[in-house]
């Protein structure tokens, strides 16, 4: 009898590769739950005469049923999916970079610098080239530290990516207030001159091309160069790397640098592009929103494409479930939650495998 | 595996009856909808309102929706049906800018914006839908930007801060007169938001209201670095309180500076709405604008297709600015009258708040100062605003650009 309760009603038990088909039946099945818990929320949310339904339609025609929608659309997915290249080669080093946030900040207050100081002094296509390589330095800046710490000292490099965060978002604060303040009092920066705007290309700043171009450069430089195929060791085993002769702490910089870099980058298209001023604000959650977007994607960048589209499609959807059918923001952001909680939820149960306490391992404990 | 499986599917069905069961239930109701809105053959337009905040400020945005309320009723009067369409809680940056977006698309025929840092990225939008006529309430920038379609609105709210400043010195003369506190005792806290022409506008007048009854009052002023921050206002008044101010006031969102001052055994005067609720034994009055005449005028110039004033301002006589009800328990004998008699001053002309006779900026008399900023260095450089012995507020331009320093109000900090 002893034996019996030394069998827990649930155990877990790691999974040996499974078939691509289930994987993907699981993760379908995931979507399909959240997006039927989904319809609960919605169903004691929306106002009567409308159905779950009627909030999904409203959610997909929102953001995608007219031009201008999917320009919004498109503007939303395009610093997620920025910085979530950013961060993927960091995770693949199994280095916890939380600190996006505040590398964009950082790119964009250097943008900002010249884009307020600079404006009329070199033409508009060498002051945005400018505003982006300043944006890029610092964002890489503001990443290195850290990684210098940790490759020196092994500091936690979570904590200090994330405290590095409040630091640059007060510094935003104080140049809103400070020097660079617009109308006295106000705590507004002012706009960007014309000059300092990204121009728009098909009725989006053209902020998506850059990140699209980022895209490939991510997925060659990840699986097809040296530098790749370091980080993939380093991230597989640090021991493995040293015994290979890798400098570990040098690879961590370098990788570091260009995550923030590229972050930053997407710092210069929020602040030039989107924006056109500079505000405490200005990575909106971004950075901590595009762990999912890598994580979602499994680090692919091709596939983070559709998962930062599909997150600004629910994004922008609920912003017109707000509109149309008057249901509160934070709905639309219950349904966010559920979602994205399903679709990371699943990836538990591919890597691992559930087995109840079944009458027969009873029945083998009491042979026992 | 296949239990899991079973598990998911059964959860599956279960939930797509509710999601069904619901559609069906859901149906009726919004027929009937349909055919009333056939039925009625009012002319109906649809608005859109961005917000800052939501109802539950209980001050800055609720007083937006309180003006929306009785504009709606006041409409429908008038044959008019206005649909609302409200984007609540929207930030000062390009998610403003998106908002206007979706409304305009929604086919809003008229949007206000109801916070200053909203105009920017409002002004992004309006150029691409001319047909729509935007709103930037309390701002400056869209009456003089050279597009039709965009405007701006006020109201002489320093006209209301003056009567509620009369209010107070009148308390505060009772307290000296009664011998509780010295006549150098009488000292006002306040609590603005930023150093910011608005808010200095604002309790300037309010100050030059106590004086003109209280002539020994002084003022200290005390800037927490954020419109709406309910626990830096109320550590702000505490602070101020503690300085041996005798009355709080304030330029901020929440009540937080009322029921500090009733802690504290102050008095206080409320802002945006009526605070006497939360601090029954401070706050005495307040005062707030009545966004309904404006609400109402633009919505109806819109509905019968006129046009309609790019820069909105009216004061207290217009109804624009009101005053909440004075709270008789607390208030000094002989309030009510005091302030029908400043406001038929007000109305005559015969009183004017910033009466240059009333007030001097480090020991002289001003005689100029410029009320616009045309060059875009955020420093007024163009028309006279001193002239007929006054400095004459809200005068070029519905914003309030009085941002001076006078003497008898210190400034604890301006880093804001």
């Amino acid at each position: 009898m002893h034996n019996e309760n030394k069998v827990p009603l649930i155990r877990l038990a790691k999974r040996d590769m499974m078939e691509p088909w289930k994987v993907w039946c699981i993760r379908l099945a995931s979507i399909v739950l959240a997006l039927l818990l989904g319809g609960l929320v919605m169903a004691i949310a929306l106002p009567d005469g409308a159905t779950p339904i009627d909030g999904y339609a409203t959610i997909i025609t929102g953001a995608l049923g007219k031009k201008t929608a999917i320009r919004q659309t498109v503007k939303l997915a395009v610093p997620l999916l920025g910085c979530a290249l950013a961060i993927a080669p960091c995770f693949k080093m199994r280095f916890w970079n939380i600190g996006a946030e505040g590398q964009i900040t950082a790119g964009a207050i250097a943008a900002s610098y010249f884009a307020l100081y600079w404006v009329g002094k070199v033409p508009s296509a060498v002051l945005l080239l400018i505003m982006g390589l300043a944006g890029a330095v610092a964002g890489g800046i503001w990443a290195l530290i850290p990684a210098f710490f940790k490759a020196k000292w092994n500091t936690n490099e979570t904590l200090f990516t994330l405290m590095m965060n409040y630091i640059i978002i007060g510094v935003v604060r104080w140049l809103q207030g400070g020097p660079w303040e617009g109308r006295p009092g106000s705590q507004i920066i002012p706009q960007f001159d014309r000059a300092a705007t990204l121009p728009k290309v098909l009725g989006v700043h053209c902020g998506w091309i850059i990140v699209l171009i980022l895209v490939v450069f991510m997925h060659v430089y990840m699986n097809h160069t040296k530098h790749g195929y370091e980080i993939a060791v380093i991230g597989d085993s640090i021991n493995t790397a040293r015994y290979a002769g890798m400098n570990v702490g040098h690879v961590m910089m370098r990788t570091m640098f260009l995550s923030g870099a590229i972050s930053g980058l997407v710092g210069f298209i929020v602040a030039s592009g989107a924006n056109t001023t500079l505000y405490d604000g200005v990575a909106a959650g971004v950075g901590f929103t595009s762990i999912t977007v890598a994580w979602l994607s499994q680090l692919n960048a091709f596939a983070m494409i559709v998962i930062s589209m599909m997150l600004a499609i629910i994004s922008k959807g609920a912003e017109t479930l707000q509109t149309r059918l008057a249901v509160p923001a934070s709905i639309s952001d219950i349904i966010t939650g559920i979602l994205l909680f399903c679709m990371l939820g699943c990836e538990f149960f591919i890597n691992y495998r559930l087995i109840f306490r079944s009458s027969k391992t009873e029945k083998e404990a009491a042979k026992e | 595996m296949k239990k899991l499986l079973a598990i998911l599917l059964s959860v599956i069905m279960v939930l797509s009856l509710v999601a069904c069961g619901n559609k069906t239930q859901g149906e009726t109701p919004s027929n009937d909808d349909q055919q009333q809105n056939t039925e009625t053959e009012t002319k109906t337009i649809k608005v859109g309102l961005i917000c800052i905040g939501d109802e539950n400020d209980q001050g800055y945005t609720y007083n937006f929706i309180r003006g929306k309320e009785s504009a709606t009723e006041a409409l429908a009067a008038k044959g008019i049906n206005v649909d609302w369409v409200v984007k609540y809680n929207i930030g000062e940056d390009s998610t403003c800018e998106d908002a206007n977006i979706e409304l305009a698309e929604e086919g809003c025929e008229l949007i206000f914006n109801n916070s200053y840092g909203f105009e920017p990225f409002m002004l992004k939008v309006a150029p691409d839908y001319p047909e729509i006529q935007f709103v930037g309430c309390t701002n400056q920038g869209s009456w003089n930007d050279g597009l039709d379609n965009t405007h701006n609105a006020f109201a002489n709210i320093y006209e209301g801060r003056y009567l509620a400043g009369v209010a107070a010195g009148m308390k505060l003369q009772q307290l000296i007169d009664e011998g509780t506190i010295k006549p150098e005792e009488a000292v006002i806290g306040y609590v603005g938001a930023f150093s910011f022409a608005e808010v200095i506008s604002g309790m300037t007048s309010y100050f030059l209201g106590a004086r003109s009854v209280c002539p020994s009052v002084t003022m200290k002023v005390q800037f927490v670095g954020s419109w709406s921050d309910a626990t830096e206002e109320s550590n702000a008044a505490s602070a101020l309180c503690d300085l041996g101010c005798k009355l709080i006031s304030q330029h901020s969102d929440n009540t937080t500076p009322a029921t500090m001052a009733q802690s504290k055994g102050a008095f206080h005067t409320g802002y945006n709405n009526d605070m006497t609720g939360v601090a029954p034994d401070a706050s005495i009055i307040g005062c707030r604008i009545d966004w309904t005449n404006y609400f109402v005028y633009a919505i109806e110039s819109v509905a019968n297709g006129q046009e309609f004033d790019q820069d909105y301002c009216y004061g207290y006589d217009h109804g624009d600015v009101v005053l909440t009800e004075l709270n008789e328990k607390i208030a000094a004998p002989g309030t009510a009258e005091k302030l029908a008699e400043v406001e038929a001053g007000l109305a005559d002309g015969s009183i004017k708040v910033f009466d240059t006779s009333t007030f001097t900026v480090e020991g002289e008399t001003l005689t100029s100062a410029f009320a616009l900023d045309t060059d875009g260095d955020f420093t007024p450089d163009s028309e006279e605003a001193v002239f007929d012995g006054a400095f004459h507020e809200s005068y070029f331009q519905s914003a309030p650009y009085f941002a001076i320093k006078i003497d008898g109000i210190e400034w604890l900090n301006s880093a804001f």
